[in-house]
């Protein structure tokens, strides 16, 4: 087999849409993942591609990256389950109507359309929440896809370009050349393969790859647990995506466990009840007492949802970085690429992470400026 | 063995010896949950599927109501035939809790009875 010119390390949806994005351009790449395809953060989340995370610069990434769907849902074989859903936020007490608001205002100015409704416009269009609100808000931007059949979808088509996939083959190491300068090989569990470029894209895992090469990269697993229901009719809900207030605020890092109740219905008709963040290390065992809880905000806002059944759990481990803006960067290592810490809006966000990274490799012009999610804002001072 | 009693004659015979699981019968479902046939399966497996879950994720075998436990036998007794390995030697899928599918009312009070208990 012939060197690849570029390795992109980690299958998940990033590591794929940066393996596009490259074979597009006509550079021979291969994919590196250690176990399956599509088998960690990328498999364990919900699909919804969320437009609204402030501050400014991830929503203008995720408003390109939709537009990006957009494109590939024509370009791609793979029916991947695109959806123009709208989402929706709930207010549970007049103080979150009012922080509501306030968050409205600034994604206004970020360029994000949204609207605030009173709790009868929402009881209006969702008939089976409960009276208890005190409003809400919809953001008709949001969308949805099936983040399974994505990746399916992009290697297939990577493939056809003729980038070489290796599954279960993990990277053991990265050798560099004598003045450390630059790259030479990456090896693996199943030898070396000979390269001048690499791409970290590593999810939880990305800290390990950059400690090969010495550069620091802080980004570590959050855990997410996710329930799903048993396949049930469409009007359970109205709007596929409906998120509780509070859900904001369970980013913040001071937060260690944190819930908010996030409800959304897939295309096959499973409910997946969300959300939650902890940062337990690299365990992803469901946690018994957050999936009671995740399930117990849920059926706080939807008493109907008591009724239903649970088919499955789990647990999947977000890429955090601690300023939660992703990396997407060159390094001080010529041939070095970062593109991690997407934490909960990496599938939102894969395919301009991709078209970027691509861009910073060929030297083309950017689609967006990246100097704020260089990784050098981790460089470790001395 | 216990969950092949679940599995119509005609899928039982399929676990040994010479099975029918030729593209003869590729209508045949081989997830009845999810409504999965052996043509679904195959075609994964010509797409490099090599394991239960890569199937699982491509073709929804196995998320059905019963997770798996009437078809992910056959899944890899499909995948043994196509890619020549060894039965035992095709990666089970993952069983993930709950084991039999539980009323979400259930789940919430779980919480309430480890308060209980504290
Ligand atoms: C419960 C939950 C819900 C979520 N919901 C959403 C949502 O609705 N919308 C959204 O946009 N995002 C959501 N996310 C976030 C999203 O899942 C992640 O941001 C995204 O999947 C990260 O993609 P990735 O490719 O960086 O990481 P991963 O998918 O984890 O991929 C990294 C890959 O690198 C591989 N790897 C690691 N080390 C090595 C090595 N040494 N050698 C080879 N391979 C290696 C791993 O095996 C892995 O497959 C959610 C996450 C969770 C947990
Ligand atoms: S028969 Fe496949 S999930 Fe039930």
């Amino acid at each position: 087999m012939t060197n690849p010119d570029v390795v992109v390390i980690g299958g998940g949806i990033i590591g794929c849409c940066c393996a596009y994005y490259l074979a597009k351009q006509r550079l021979k790449v291969a994919i590196v993942e250690k176990g399956s395809i599509c088998s960690e953060a990328s498999k364990s989340c919900q699909g919804h591609l969320f437009l609204w995370e402030l501050p400014a610069i991830n929503i203008k990434l995720a408003k390109a990256s939709k537009k990006l769907y957009e494109q590939l849902y024509n370009e791609l074989d793979i029916d991947f389950e695109l959806r123009n859903t709208g989402s929706m936020s709930i207010a549970e007490k007049p103080q979150d109507l009012e922080t509501l608001q306030q968050t409205l205002n600034e994604l206004r100015q970020a360029g994000v359309e949204c609207q605030m409704l009173s709790a009868k416009e929402f009881i209006k269009t969702e008939p089976n929440v409960t009276r208890d609100i005190s409003g809400g808000a919809s953001f008709p931007e949001d969308g949805q896809l099936n983040p399974l059949l994505t990746t399916i979808a992009l290697t297939q088509a990577v493939k056809k370009l003729g980038a070489d996939i290796r599954h279960f083959t993990e990277v053991t190491g990265i050798e560099l050349s004598a003045d450390k300068s630059s790259i030479v090989a990456v090896e693996t569990t199943k030898g070396k393969i000979g390269t001048k470029y690499v791409i970290n894209a590593a999810g939880a895992w990305s800290g390990q790859i950059g400690r090969m090469v010495g550069i620091n990269i802080p980004v570590v697993p959050r855990r997410g647990n996710l329930i799903v229901t048993e396949q049930v009719p469409d009007n359970i809900i109205n709007c596929q995506i409906i998120i509780a207030s509070g859900y904001l605020d369970s980013l913040k890092r001071e937060n260690k466990t944190a819930v908010a109740a996030n409800v959304q219905q897939t295309r096959e008709g499973n409910l997946l009840l969300g959300s939650s963040r902890e940062f337990a290390g690299f365990d992803k065992n469901v946690n018994p007492e957050v999936i009671s809880l995740i399930v117990k905000r849920c059926i706080r806002f939807f008493p109907v949802l008591a009724d239903l059944h649970t088919i499955r759990s789990w647990a999947g481990l977000r890429p955090y970085s601690p300023d939660m803006l992703p990396i997407i960067s060159s390094s001080p290592i010529e041939g070095f690429y970062v593109a991690s810490g997407h934490e909960g809006v990496g599938i939102t966000m894969g395919p301009i992470t991709g078209k970027l990274i691509t861009q910073l490799i060929t030297k083309q012009q950017l689609d967006l400026p990246v100097d704020q999610l260089s990784v050098e804002r981790f460089a470790e001072k001395q | 063995m216990k969950n092949l009693k679940k599995i119509s004659k005609q899928k039982q015979r399929t676990y040994e010896g010479e099975s029918d699981l030729n593209i003869e019968n590729a209508d045949m479902i081989i997830c009845r949950c999810q409504e999965v046939t052996l043509k679904d399966i195959v075609q994964a497996i010509a797409e490099d599927a090599t394991t239960v879950n890569e199937i699982k994720r491509r073709t929804r075998a196995g998320m059905g109501l019963c997770q798996g436990r009437s078809c992910s036998r056959l899944v890899r007794k499909i995948l043994a035939e196509h890619t020549g390995q060894k039965f035992a030697k095709v990666i089970p899928g993952t069983f993930r809790p709950p084991v039999r599918p539980i009323a979400l009312s259930t789940l919430a009070s779980l919480e309430e009875d480890t308060d209980d208990k504290s």
